[in-house]
């Protein structure tokens, strides 16, 4: 028998392939290894980042559903809550009393019952509406907040990338 | 390609060099004594074989590992420049050592090292793939057996040198090769659990736990075979800087190794003493899907305060790290501390309270019966002379009996102590006389037989004390003690009051119901009386039919004369909800929804609780909602452990 990490990320991977949430694909990148996973996102529609699709990599500790896995964008992302080298900063993947930011309440932290599909429906959401209280990019947040045309031009230029338009 | 023209260039040199001077010796002796001589010919011939050296660990690499992963690489990228470093600094502790010979073990030892941290990572890989050959074991088995092979032998080697030879650096080299063979050693564990847990039908709950102490044994070993390095190293030569790092990381795992374990105790001991396993019945509800492991509960499970349930194993590995429900977050270990042990009495009936508020939890002097004292004042007081009922000031004495020496009065002579402002008119007795478990149904049940109505108290209510007179001295100082078990006997018998209040309530509920589908508007108000009834001495029983009868003219003409506000004299504004609503007994329409809503919110205290959102449905489910609550009364009072007699 396979240990529980292993066997709770299985029957995930499972669950997303038989209902995939809208606009995410995700599974391991190598079969063999169900502890890596790549995903890709498509940004919402009616925000700076629809029609991009952004990949990202995931991964999971060995202790996983107890412990949070970390995400990072392998593209490039111009975003307050995504730190210049792609790792994702938002609550659900801090365990409590891990708190980079210090801001965030425990009731949106990571605990077993949060999954890898919630995850990457979190970051849709957050791609939709940025936290700009959160200064995982302090450039992207700041612009965010006092130059919105600026920030949906920049936006745009990463989405046109990621679709290898430019 | 570039290891690939490097080790072309320096075979071509190698060969040019070797070709020289066998050019000029023509034999194999001269050749070798003028390579040996020149100095750039030794620089080729060195570095060649440094490229045969690292030639010959790809070739192991290719043979143990196939192909290495990328997180294996770059890890072994990070530990094998730390390793440089400090190979670096040991290098100056022995400048005079420093030769050929001892750079070529440095070496061999570095690479070793790399061998024992990817075998290390290769069998926790074992954890994270589906997919494990038999190649895979081939490999790791060999591997471990190769290591142990050369680490004994060099251990053995130092050994013999630093014997014969006295101390240098063979210590040094000793030393490491007894830490590497602590990591084989470790690692063969590892692997051994990982197979048998592979190999297993069911999952393996207890691996976790051997890994642990696994941890937790090899760290010792460390942290004693590095403090004894040091002490020799000191004595011998001088500090050895080289070893900080290792020996810091050492302790600090080891330290973790221990944390974790006294976590793990802590989390098994509250596993096995604060929560209840969960039921049959429980586990095959609907849902029982474990939220941790997303498999399904049909083993050992746990339920929580919070009635979330699952796996015990998982559980414990969460508790290891945070003492909160998965699911809701709920704080474990603060809330068992109130409600199961009764620790603190006041924080605990401040948890309860807003759950709870039509009934105090902490002892209170003017807590008295509200359908007797609150609404009735003064209507049966010849019950007291005609009877000789036991005075009706249970409450206030009953919070300083101990466990085990359940509430009691002494028989008519502490009337007027500690009771109420209205002691005579207080007519209700203190908890039930033991009574067999269908004795007092005749009275309880209406006149009218076609009533689906269960039996009220199928369960005998609370133990009524034993008189005062067995107790001896000691016992009685006992009661009055402010410690834990004194609180916690006051609070249970707080707790008897409260099902005695909530079964009351209930039952009159049903007796409104009952009025109601018979559709009669006359005989639905005995229920008051009932609680006196039943609780009264047996003895009683029989003559009280009668009066209750009769008084039940006398409430039914109450409420009207008598308005709500009349009634909450005596009563303490937080069993006013009780008192109110018995006025409005003889409308039984609104007795139906007050009893309901005020049923419903109060059940949101008993910890077996699930339905708080179900009180605005009751309209509709009326019975069903009321089995339910009688269902879970019923379970409340088998549940708790009641006072012994
Ligand atoms: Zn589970
Ligand atoms: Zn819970």
């Amino acid at each position: 028998m396979a240990g529980s990490a292993l066997r709770r990320l299985m029957a995930e991977y499972k669950q997303l392939t038989l209902n995939p949430p809208e606009g995410i694909i995700a599974g391991p990148i190598n079969e063999e290894n169900f502890f890596e996973w790549e995903a890709l996102i498509t940004g919402p529609e009616g925000t700076c980042f629809e029609g991009g699709v952004f990949p990202a990599k995931l991964v999971f500790p060995s202790d996983y559903p107890l412990s949070p896995p970390k995400m990072q964008f392998t593209c490039e992302m111009f975003h307050p809550n995504i730190y210049a080298d792609g790792r994702v900063c938002i609550s659900i993947l801090h365990a409590p009393g891990d708190d980079p930011m210090g801001y965030e309440s425990s009731a949106e932290r990571w605990s077993p019952v949060q999954s890898v599909e919630k995850i990457l429906l979190s970051v849709v959401s957050m791609l939709a509406e940025p936290n700009d209280e959160s200064g995982a990019n302090v450039d992207a947040a700041k612009m965010w907040r006092e130059d919105r045309n600026e920030f949906n031009r920049i936006a745009e230029k990463i989405v046109r990338k990621t679709l290898g338009l430019s | 390609m570039r290891a690939a023209s490097i080790t072309f260039i320096s075979l071509a040199l190698t060969s040019a060099v070797v070709g020289n001077a066998f050019y000029h010796k023509k034999q194999f002796y001269p050749s070798v004594v003028y390579i040996t001589k020149s100095n750039p010919s030794m620089a080729v011939i060195y570095i060649q074989a440094l490229v045969v050296v690292v030639l010959m660990g790809k070739l192991m690499q290719k043979v143990f590992f196939g192909q290495l992963r990328a997180a294996e690489f770059e890890h072994l990228a990070d530990r094998s420049w730390y390793a440089v470093t400090e190979t670096c600094l040991a290098f100056t502790l022995f400048r005079d050592d420093f030769a050929p010979r001892f750079v070529a073990q440095f070496i061999l030892l570095l690479f070793l090292k790399a061998f024992h941290w990817l075998a290390e990572d290769r069998v926790d890989f074992m954890e994270r793939s589906p997919i494990i050959s038999w190649i895979f074991h081939l490999r790791v088995i060999s591997l471990m057996f190769v290591l142990s092979i050369l680490d004994l032998y060099f251990v053995n080697h130092a050994y013999e040198s630093t014997v014969s030879g006295g101390a240098s650096a063979q210590i040094v080299f000793g030393f490491e090769y007894m830490i590497l063979l602590m990591i084989v050693v470790n690692i063969g564990i590892k692997y051994v659990l990982h197979t048998i847990d592979l190999n297993s039908e069911n999952p393996w709950d207890n691996k976790a736990v051997f890994l642990l102490y696994t941890e937790v044994v090899m760290g010792l070993f460390k942290v004693v075979l590095y403090f004894t390095f040091l002490i020799i190293m000191v004595r011998i030569f001088t500090l050895p800087l080289f070893l900080f790092r290792p020996m810091y990381y050492t302790l600090r795992s080891f330290r973790k190794a221990i944390n974790d374990v006294i976590l793990s105790r802590r989390a098994i001991r509250n596993m096995n003493t604060l929560y209840p396993d969960a039921t049959p019945e429980e586990l095959s509800a609907a849902d029982n899907v474990c939220i941790i492991c997303r498999e399904e509960m049909l083993t050992a499970s746990k339920k929580l305060p919070c009635n979330h349930i699952f796996h015990t194993s998982c559980l414990r590995s969460w508790f290891q790290r945070q003492q909160t429900c998965p699911t809701c977050r709920l704080n474990i270990l603060r809330i068992p501390g109130e409600r199961n042990t009764a620790a603190n009495p006041a924080a605990g009936a401040e948890a309860q309270a807003p759950h709870a508020p039509d009934v105090p939890p902490v002892p209170h002097p003017g807590l008295q019966n509200p359908f007797v004292n609150g609404v009735f004042p003064g209507m049966f007081p010849f019950w007291q002379q005609q009877f000789n009922l036991q005075p009706p000031n249970p409450l206030p004495n009953q919070p300083h009996h101990p466990p085990g020496h359940p509430p009691q009065q002494e028989p008519s002579t502490s009337s007027g102590s500690a009771s109420g402002p209205q002691p005579g008119l207080n007519a209700m007795p203190p908890p039930f006389p033991p009574m067999p478990p269908g004795f007092g149904l005749p009275f309880f049940y209406p006149p009218f037989p076609p009533t689906p109505m269960p039996p009220p108290f199928g369960i005998p209510p609370p133990m009524p004390p034993p008189g005062l007179a067995h107790l001896n001295d000691e016992e009685l100082q006992r009661m009055e003690c402010a410690a834990r078990e004194g609180i916690a006997a006051r609070l249970q018998c707080l707790q008897n009051i409260q099902q005695l209040l909530d079964a009351a309530v209930l039952l009159m509920q049903q007796y409104s119901n009952a009025a109601a589908t018979a559709a009669t508007n006359l005989v639905h108000v005995p229920l008051v009386p009932q609680m006196p009834t039943a609780s009264a001495a047996p003895t009683a029983a029989t003559p009280t039919s009668s009066t209750s009868s009769s008084s039940s003219n006398a409430s039914a003409t109450i409420p009207s004369s008598q308005p709500s506000s009349s009634t909450n004299r005596n009563t303490p504004a937080n069993v006013k909800t009780h008192s109110s609503e018995v006025p409005s007994s003889s409308r039984s329409e609104e007795l139906k929804a007050s009893t309901d809503v005020k049923i419903s919110p109060r059940s949101e205290g008993t910890p077996d609780s699930t339905a708080t959102s179900s009180s605005p449905s009751v309209a509709t489910g009326l019975s069903r909602e009321q089995d339910e609550i009688r269902r879970r009364r019923l379970q409340k009072f088998s549940g708790n452990p009641e006072p012994l007699d």
